[in-house]
């Protein structure tokens, strides 16, 4: 680097340099194997509605790269992940920018049944609940030193996986520069090629397999999202594959009518499920508001046991709710009916364009 | 109506800093209810930005829980993602960041990530950066709120998570790659901070009724610059209450909290 370079301003004194020493090594699929996939696949459409239970044995494997989509308790795939800790996986690398129970939900079936679910690592932004508190399977994994964690900022996430869903290497950015993010993440400052300012590049993130819930699509995979959009669109089209939950399934038609409505194409959905609640106990905006005493109820359990080591009360949780129940509707009728009423209430009726 | 507690002091200072017709980017909790209270006191032109996708929504079903839940998308101009709200922020379009943490140290450098040992094996690891880092370095001007407690306001953090001045030095934003202005005001219950133009070194300005300098200076691990123009923190009257405790959070989701 030029003399101009950033390092000299660094308070820890640690050279940037140092990380430019380090082979880079992709960690989900690099951009020429994300495209061999694009490429060898069928653009037909057809009927891409599978049980979850298919979709997941179809991609979930050891070792790969999962893109989480929503954000933090907004539209996260609870379903999708209750079924991935049912099946089992190890080593795997989370990758998403903000998120609650999907990440402690993955992080407590490692703890709990290490043989069957493990995960490798995270590259992530932030991981916790807002207003219910901090996460705490996050916080003792990390202190065990049984996670890898490579932060990035909410923008630094969802910027690298824009780059992959545009089929590029690295983006710049306006932030991370001058954060020990900077020293201890995989993006790199650079000199502009035009003006020679320091500029900050973040590698692109390709997900083998991106797992995402909407609010409708067509049984071909397009899909609307009303509410936040979040990183949805930019995860479904970055990931190889694609495990696509939706509240419901509408006509093609639909769809045709107001195309502008489209923010998932049908190109970037490999299986779709439709699962009603399937954000639950998140949000899902024009359907539910988020169970917040369901979330206690996770959290408090985790929290006994990273303060404790009690395992029993979160045992119980995915013994009573994951592994005790063969589908995610089960789950969701061993609940209270009235807390469907309620949280369906909460969200005020926001109006979406479903038919 | 009895009087403030230290959660409502500083929420009352947050609203009473941001200026009308501006954008400011606000995380959840304290951030979201002093916005909504400048919206309903001085700054009716506030328009606010949520990073999971909302530009200027209207919150009329109540304080949201979430930055992406569907109340903070209530009424929307616009509504997307977070590459777009994102990117509009990189562009110039958000006035303000109002952020928190668990450290700052005297240049307004803040931590988020984590507290003891080592990166790979913090002692407490917190949630990571979420929006904080990219709200402090592409918002124009950075507001932060802080508990004041020796333990937070460091001479060195664990972690830098979101910038401020760095080390200090004229270019050291500049020399990141980052655009926004940097540090504006840190908000505790018991003073008000900016920073000193020169040296970019934390300078008291306001202090509370009753508070003397030397006794926020016990509170902070630093040397702090006091103003030649220090004054005292206007607290929040009776209709500024009512409005904080009845209309912005009547459920008290967080200002029935304490300050840490």
């Amino acid at each position: 680097m030029d003399s101009k370079s950033h390092n000299g301003f660094r308070i820890n004194g640690v050279k940037y340099g140092d990380k430019t020493k380090q082979a880079f090594e992709w960690w989900g699929p690099a951009p020429q194997t994300a495209r061999k996939i694009a490429v060898s696949k069928s653009k037909a459409l057809v009927d891409k509605r599978v049980s979850l239970k298919a979709a997941v044995k179809r991609y979930l494997r050891d070792a790969i790269t999962i893109g989480i989509g929503g954000f933090v308790n907004t539209r996260v795939p609870v379903a999708i992940i209750h079924e991935i800790i049912r099946q089992g996986a190890k080593d795997l690398t989370l990758a998403f920018h903000s998120n609650s129970i999907c990440a402690e939900l993955l992080a407590g079936a490692m703890l709990l049944y290490p043989d069957h679910v493990s995960v490798k690592r995270a590259e992530l932004a932030w991981w916790g609940y807002e207003v219910i508190g901090i996460a705490p399977l996050l916080r003792h994994l990390a202190a065990k030193g049984m996670i890898q964690l490579d932060d990035y900022s909410n923008y630094g996430m969802s910027a690298r996986f824009k780059a992959a869903a545009m089929g590029l290497e690295f983006i710049p950015v306006r932030d991370h520069g001058g954060s020990d993010m900077e020293r201890l993440n995989r993006g790199l400052m650079v000199s502009s090629p035009f003006s020679g300012k320091n500029t900050y590049l973040v590698p692109a993130c390709y997900p083998d397999v991106g797992l995402l819930h909407v609010t409708a699509a067509d049984m071909y995979g397009n899909c609307r999202i009303f509410g936040a959009l979040c990183t949805c669109p930019e995860i479904a089209i970055a990931s190889a594959h694609s495990i696509v939950s939706t509240e419901q399934v509408i006509s093609n038609e639909n769809i045709r009518t107001y195309p502008n409505l489209t923010e998932i194409p049908y190109l970037a959905v490999d299986a779709l499920i439709e699962q009603p609640f399937g954000a639950y106990p998140g949000v899902c905006y024009g359907h539910y508001w988020f169970d917040m005493a369901h979330m206690q109820m996770f959290r408090n359990a985790s929290d006994e046991f990273r303060k404790s080591g009690n395992k029993n009360p979160l045992k119980k949780y995915y013994e009573d709710y994951i592994f005790g129940c063969e589908t995610f509707d089960a789950f969701l009728n061993k609940l209270p009916p009235e807390i469907f009423e309620k949280i369906t209430q909460l969200d005020g009726g926001q109006p979406i364009i479903v038919d | 109506m009895s009087a403030y507690t230290p959660v409502e002091m500083i929420t009352y200072t947050g609203s009473r800093i941001l200026e009308d017709k501006k954008i400011v980017f606000v995380g959840t909790g304290l951030p979201m209810i002093a916005a909504m209270h400048a919206q309903l006191t001085h700054a009716p032109g506030l328009g606010m930005i949520f990073e999971a996708g909302a530009l200027s929504p209207i919150l009329d079903m109540g304080l949201p829980l979430s930055v992406g839940d569907t109340r903070a998308c209530r009424k929307a101009c616009y509504l997307k993602g977070l590459c777009a709200v994102f990117e509009l922020t990189q562009r110039g379009c958000a006035d303000y960041a109002f952020i928190g943490g668990a450290q700052i140290d005297c240049y307004g450098n803040v931590n988020s990530t984590f507290e003891g040992g080592s990166y790979s094996k913090p002692r407490t690891r917190f949630p990571g950066s979420g929006g904080a880092g990219v709200m402090a370095a592409s918002c124009e001007k950075t507001i932060i709120i802080m508990a004041l407690e020796k333990r937070r306001f460091v001479k060195k953090l664990d972690f830098l998570t979101s910038i401020g001045f760095g080390d200090g030095s004229p270019d050291y934003r500049e020399n990141a790659g980052v655009m926004g202005s940097g540090p504006y005001r840190v908000i505790t219950h018991e003073a008000l901070f900016g920073f000193d133009p020169q040296s970019k070194k934390m300078m008291l300005l306001e202090i509370a009724p009753g508070k003397t300098p030397e006794q926020i200076q016990e509170k902070v691990s630093f040397e702090l610059r006091i103003s030649p123009k220090l004054k005292p923190m206007r607290v929040p009257a009776a209709k500024d209450l009512k409005l904080l405790r009845h209309v912005c959070d009547p459920e008290g989701y967080f200002l029935t909290r304490k300050v840490n």
